[in-house]
């Protein structure tokens, strides 16, 4: 059992590592977005706080986006049935598929962020706490959107403007992220802690969420 | 023994199975017929607990089936194909076996491919293969996972006549070895001694 569980993450993270296409085309469009959004406020003196907040809302879409797109290919009714009758639980399945999107979405945004920064004029300076506060963030956005996801695919459509019900589940993590960027050194803060807390909240109930939207909205 | 008490299934307000009752044992394969729409695939998709039975229960050895004791005991393979495109034949291999927890040595598992593909390269991407090939992929399930019951939706669909015959073959070892079968198909099945439940 162990042994296949281990091979399942490598699966896993193989079938991770060749869906990073899109994760690139995505942050592509983080790129333009971000030089319309510098070029369009060019004339218009600024703090760092704005473009901080687009980063994130950014990131926010992205995420939603690449969860979605995981997740209607991985969890179609076909594959879906294969995961029910797997001995492993489709919690567990849900969990190391959320993990592979972080990682995935975390090291694309450290390849791209140097050029996001600069195009958005952000000081190199906050460029190693921008990356932390957002693979903490991160965590809890993805397990967060699964749930949104995984409604939105559900065969049962009546329910889908349900997935909107998810959405105040991000505000803390927009919220507390806008608060960290005030802070520019890199003294570990204890605010960053919230993000761990409200990750580990999620880490309790999300696969459990996801797994019931899955099996029983499909019906 | 399995057994379907009573089955009824509706999708919204429509009915789709009506008070289904049917019985297989050790050894039986069942073959499920009846016109497109009439709910055959449905009716599988209740057994496996995919879907949740408006009214009527289904048991396997005397309980309730419920999602541990479908994914301990039934082997489901259905219409669509649940492979993943970007992988090729061997990865995917691979991840289904590893999700189904099944270990094999290399012999025995090129042995079963060997079998049912006859000689293929195995670094073909998914989404290169054609639609037969891609539907032994999932029969090379039934000569790796052992689980004691096969619910098989439309097997023979899309493939030749050889292949037709060799999953045939698997089909009947099965019910020789006390396995039970059910399954669905469009195709009259050359399989002797089989019962039919026929769904109106």
């Amino acid at each position: 059992m162990i042994n296949n569980l281990l091979k399942l993450f490598v699966n896993e993270f193989l079938l991770m590592m060749k869906g990073s296409v899109f994760t690139f085309v995505i942050y592509s469009l983080l790129l333009i977005s971000s030089s319309i959004f510098a070029l369009s406020l060019r004339h218009i003196s600024f703090g760092i706080e704005i473009p901080i907040a687009f980063l994130w809302i950014m990131i926010f879409f992205i995420t939603l986006i690449k969860v979605e797109k995981v997740y209607s290919t991985d969890f179609s009714e076909s594959k879906l049935q294969q995961y029910n009758l797997s001995p492993f639980a489709l919690e567990l399945i849900i969990f190391i598929k959320n993990m592979m999107i972080y990682i995935n979405l975390t090291v694309m945004f450290f390849i791209f962020s140097p050029l996001v920064l600069l195009i958005l004029n952000i000081p190199f300076s906050y460029f190693l706490s921008i990356n932390l506060l957002l693979a903490l963030s991160l965590l809890s956005i993805v397990f967060i959107s699964s749930i949104t996801a995984s409604i939105t695919i559900s065969k049962n459509n009546r329910l889908s403007i349900t997935s909107v019900l998810t959405f105040p589940l991000f505000v803390p993590i927009l919220i507390f992220s806008m608060a960290l960027t005030d802070i520019v050194d890199l003294e570990l803060n204890k605010m960053y802690l919230f993000f761990v807390a409200y990750f580990l909240l999620n880490l309790a109930f999300s696969p459990l969420l996801t797994s019931f939207a899955l099996k029983r909205l499909s019906n | 023994m399995i057994k379907i008490n009573n089955l009824s299934f509706a999708r919204g307000n429509s009915l789709i199975l009506n008070n289904i009752s049917f019985q297989a044992g050790p050894g039986d394969i069942l073959v499920l017929k009846g016109a497109n729409g009439k709910g055959k695939t449905t009716l599988l998709s209740n057994i496996t607990n995919f879907l949740e039975p408006l009214e009527g229960e289904i048991l396997y050895q005397g309980q309730k089936v419920e999602s541990h004791m479908a994914s301990e005991f039934f082997l489901y393979i259905g219409e669509d194909n649940f492979a993943y495109d970007n992988l090729s034949l061997k990865e995917n291999i691979e991840y289904w076996l590893a999700i189904h927890n099944v270990t094999f040595s290399q012999d025995v598992r090129d042995k079963s491919i060997k079998y049912l593909f006859g000689e293929i390269n195995l670094d073909k991407k998914f989404y290169q293969l054609s639609f037969g090939q891609k539907k032994k992929l999932q029969l090379l399930l039934l000569m790796l996972v052992n689980k004691p019951v096969w619910i098989l939706d439309d097997p023979f669909n899309g493939l030749d006549k050889q292949s037709i015959e060799k999953i045939t073959t698997l089909i009947s070892k099965k019910a020789e070895n006390k396995g039970i079968i059910l399954l669905s198909s469009h195709q009259d099945i050359e399989i002797n001694e089989h019962k039919t439940v026929n769904l109106k």
